[in-house]
């Protein structure tokens, strides 16, 4: 029931009020508010990714081509109700972004990317942190899920990973956030990156260029469709769960649907990174 | 003479479900002030009264607010002389008056099976009950020597300047991201109200909104110059208010699908005399979304002419 209680009579019941949205598609030419447009629910993906010199060669070939083929994926995600946007940050020698800012889904158009340098992880975790606010690049208020991080690396950091980590760590927006993590090849290690994403659930492994292909794709596609899936409504209680536990619900649900489709994968023609691919 | 209004719609998804709204919103006109209030309950499993939990809210403002101008004199004095003291007094005599009328609810309606049924035994024992009824709260006032507003939660408060600019006086809370947010039923309540007044100006209008409403905005210059309409056509606030219910609705089904309240409060005598400038800033407003517009589509071609130069780089690289 809507509630004016200038109008303490009128207790609107949800008839009334499809009513309403019958006759406010009637356009009206004349209204001044009917110009004005109606942002969708959105929601960014920040992917993490290892340019170091490590990466070179068919890493980075491989991971260039995923991503490629990945975003018509990531746009049919979106298609429904939710406007995905993609903010990319590369990290060797230095940390940078791919767009300036949040590129939506429709107009992402993916740069190749170089390997070269060290692996300067912690700085990147503190570039991240600095921008995931509102007064950065989560500034839209159509913002409504919290954000997709998607970290890839195939080594250890050169830099303090661990401070960087402490200040993501205070990050309201990274608090909530979906966590997942990709290590490529044997030298990624799988603790570190728990340490990232908050459980080990959603931090999986690529030995060959293969399985790159695959868990890229199934970490991206996944935690976008649950990080834009609506979890205001509980089906037993009918009431709204709180931030908290959306968040909670989601993360365990993107570990189990990661480690599913992992298991479900078939790898046996690949040939791993480590034997000189 | 003040004059204002109120529309609470109920979100898509509740329609859906089945659930009641959990919004409320109110306006009132006085000799000596206005008053426009929102409030959005919380809605969640724990706050499942959330939906009577605004209702109160709404009520212990106008209450509150009702109470301190009883001597609009010696009221106006002692703002004058301290509005942040005053406003404060303003905001825990509100807390105080809430949690008496949730008491009051709990006692004369005490939880029942199904209201219990979604708990375990433990679970129902920790809750507490002003929790049940959490909701935010959102309260602007115009009066005759100032103006003020404070503010408990999401939500947006929004203010037409004297030179008919919009503007948001109050910030936005960095520590509440993605549907988090301060709350009535927060033990240290006190503590989360970020408020605001102006002595020396008087502002057109101020709006007061449910964080529904802003979601549905693509940024906030886009949610700043729908203000800047809206306070073009309070001349004729009458013939346009079902325009604005309409608006709302639409908002809340092809935006967030969440409750949405929107109440406002404006000095009617002083409309017509600013009646040319708001028109001037809506058509100002609308050259500069065309700007904005402009420059977002340069930096996108300006950035897709860098790719694909790094790209074609790229393949010469590769092939050699």
């Amino acid at each position: 029931m809507s509630k004016d209680m200038n109008n303490d009579a009128e207790l609107k019941t949800a008839n009334n009020i499809e009513e309403d949205f019958g006759n406010m598609l009637d356009f009206d030419d004349d209204d001044p508010l009917s110009a004005t447009s109606v942002s969708k629910k959105s929601l960014v993906i920040f992917f993490l990714i290892d340019t170091s010199g490590s990466m070179k060669g068919t890493k980075m070939g491989e991971l260039n081509t995923v991503m490629e083929e990945l975003i018509p994926e990531i746009r049919r995600v979106g298609e429904a109700d939710t406007d995905v946007k993609v903010a990319v940050l590369t990290f060797s020698n230095s940390v940078m972004w791919m767009y300036s800012e949040p590129v939506s889904i429709e107009d992402f158009e993916w740069t190749r990317l170089r390997a070269d340098g060290v692996t300067s992880m912690g700085e990147a975790f503190r570039e991240l942190s600095i921008r995931m606010s509102r007064n950065s690049f989560l500034s839209s208020p159509s913002l409504s899920f919290a954000p997709v991080i998607f970290l890839m690396t195939d080594g250890y950091p050169s830099d303090d990973y661990k401070a960087g980590l402490e200040a993501l760590q205070k990050n309201s927006w990274y608090k909530f956030g979906l966590k997942a993590a990709l290590g490529i090849g044997k030298e990624a290690n799988d603790d570190m990156l728990a340490e990232f994403t908050g459980t080990k659930d959603t931090v999986v492994h690529a030995y060959s260029g293969g399985q790159l292909a695959q868990m890229i794709k199934i970490i991206a596609v996944t935690s976008s469709q649950i990080g834009s899936k609506s979890m205001t409504l509980s089906d037993d209680t009918n009431h709204e769960l709180s931030s908290q536990d959306v968040y909670a619900a989601k993360q365990k649900m993107l570990g189990q649907q990661i480690q599913d489709l992992v298991k479900s994968q078939d790898y046996s023609d690949t040939v791993p990174f480590d034997t000189g691919w | 003479m003040l004059n204002g209004f109120c529309h609470t719609v109920i979100g898509a998804s509740h329609i859906t479900s089945g659930t009641v709204c959990q919004d409320s919103s109110v306006f009132r006109a006085y000799d000596n002030y206005g008053i426009a209030v929102v409030a959005d309950g919380h809605g969640s499993k724990k706050h499942f009264r959330s939906d009577k939990g605004s209702e109160m809210a709404v009520t212990a403002a106008l209450d509150t607010v009702e109470e301190f101008y009883r001597d609009p004199d010696a009221f106006e004095e002692s703002f004058l002389n301290n509005p942040e003291n005053l406003i404060k007094k303003i905001e825990k005599n509100i807390i105080s008056r809430w949690n008496r009328l949730v008491i009051h609810h709990y006692t004369h309606n005490p939880y029942t099976e199904k209201e219990k049924e979604p708990f375990t035994e433990k679970e129902f024992k920790r809750l507490k009950v002003e929790t049940v009824y959490g909701t935010t709260l959102i309260v602007a006032v115009m009066g005759r020597k100032f103006t003020f507003g404070t503010q408990i939660g999401d939500g947006s408060l929004v203010l037409i300047c004297e030179d008919a600019a919009a503007e948001m006086p109050i910030a936005y809370e960095e520590s509440a991201p993605a549907n988090l947010t301060a709350s009535m039923c927060n033990s240290q309540a006190i503590n989360y109200f970020n408020s605001f007044y102006t002595l020396d100006e008087k502002p057109i209008a101020v709006f007061v909104s449910t964080d529904g409403l802003y979601t549905s905005f693509k940024s906030d210059e886009d949610f700043l110059d729908y203000h800047s309409i809206l306070a073009s056509q309070l001349i004729n606030i009458d013939a346009f208010s079902p325009s604005i219910r309409k608006n709302l609705s639409k908002r809340s089904h092809c935006g967030t699908q969440d409750d949405t309240s929107l109440a406002c409060v404006f000095d009617k005598d002083y409309i017509p005399e600013k009646q040319e400038e708001l028109k001037e800033q809506v058509e100002v407003n609308k050259i500069h979304a065309s700007m904005r517009k402009a420059e977002q589509k340069a930096r996108m071609e300006k950035q897709r002419l860098k790719n694909s130069m790094n790209n074609a780089r790229y393949d010469e690289e590769s092939e050699l």
